[in-house]
């Protein structure tokens, strides 16, 4: 895959191959204000399929052991995660 | 911390990670009552050890909310004033990133190379992140400060990138192999030695990141014992 950069004033086209997934380089390649869209349509989905609001456990938190019985919940993932498996859609 | 930043800077393209909730904040008692304000609005609950308290924040600690506001309903909200490997709220505040949202809201972000430093902990899932931040950040400048590529150098976790930067901005990686050693390898192109040197690297943060909680566990374990409450509303 190939992007392209200015160096010391001249367009340069360079190989960007350590990226290993092309799905990443689109999402590089939006601009905040693109990735907020994308993330709202996201929210939406996830709000409307009954995701929760509340904040996934995370055992490697040196705060997971601080928190009051039942404050957590079980699935053990993580927050941070991508949920978009196809392509940005126009 | 950084849920949503990592989402507006490309490193993430979801998260519900309490971010615009988890407050990097200046500990001054004014702020801390218009926090408290805020909280309550929020039908905030401290659900954690320490205690809402300044002295807290300014050790290091994290104080742990919940709200049960119906709106925000179980959106954990943690603050902390003080973050290992980071600097003063005033000089955060200063390299800050705004960006003007489609719908008019001014969000004001922790600057790249500040959010990286943030993510240097013992947790398995930040890591990546830093990853994908470099990477992000490097697609998306096409014209590079020196600045900028001191920060790409010094901070990438992508092996191949390191190569390409290493042969790109020879001069500059030459420069910088005192401070970060591995990128001697990278100026030779021995990939597999820089992705080794990359994983020393991570390890030795993440027990440095160990190394810093330990005392401040100890302090709440002291407060456990002590009869310190884990809950109280705000």
């Amino acid at each position: 895959m190939i992007a392209s950069h200015h160096v010391a004033g001249y367009i340069v086209t360079m190989e960007a191959s350590w990226i290993i997934e092309d799905e990443w380089l689109e999402w590089y390649r939006l601009t905040p204000e693109e990735r907020w869209r994308e993330n709202q349509k996201l929210w939406l989905f996830y709000l409307s399929s009954g995701g929760s609001l509340d904040t996934e456990p995370d055992s490697q938190s040196p705060y997971d052991a601080l928190y009051s019985p039942g404050e957590s919940v079980a699935d053990g993932g993580t927050g941070v995660r991508a949920v978009r498996r196809g392509r940005i859609q126009p | 911390m950084g849920g949503q930043a990592c989402v507006l800077y490309g490193a993430a393209e979801f998260s519900r990670d309490t971010d615009p909730p988890r407050r990097t904040l200046h500990a001054s008692s004014e702020n801390l009552e218009l926090l408290r304000g805020a909280l309550r609005h929020l039908q905030g609950r401290r659900i954690a050890l320490p205690p809402f308290d300044q002295s807290f924040l300014q050790k290091g600690h994290a104080i742990h909310f919940r709200s049960y506001h119906p709106d925000a309903s179980r959106i954990r909200i943690d603050v902390m004033s003080v973050m290992r490997g980071v600097d003063d709220f005033e000089e955060l505040w200063q390299r800050r990133t705004r960006f003007a949202l489609p719908t008019g809201e001014i969000v004001d972000l922790l600057s790249v190379p500040d959010l990286v430093r943030t993510k240097k902990t013992q947790r398995d899932k930040d890591w990546p992140m830093i990853r994908r931040l470099l990477e992000a950040d490097y697609v998306s400048d096409d014209n590079p400060s020196n600045d900028k590529v001191r920060f790409w150098l010094m901070e990438s976790r992508t092996p191949r990138m390191l190569v390409e930067l290493a042969q790109r901005y020879r001069a500059e990686a030459e420069s910088l192999i005192p401070s970060r050693p591995l990128l001697a390898s990278a100026c030779r192109g021995d990939e597999s030695s820089v992705e080794a040197d990359l994983e020393e690297e991570q390890k030795l943060e993440r027990e440095a990141d160990r190394r810093y909680w330990k005392p401040l566990f100890e302090e709440l374990e002291e407060l456990r014992r002590r009869g310190y409450g884990s809950e109280e509303d705000v």
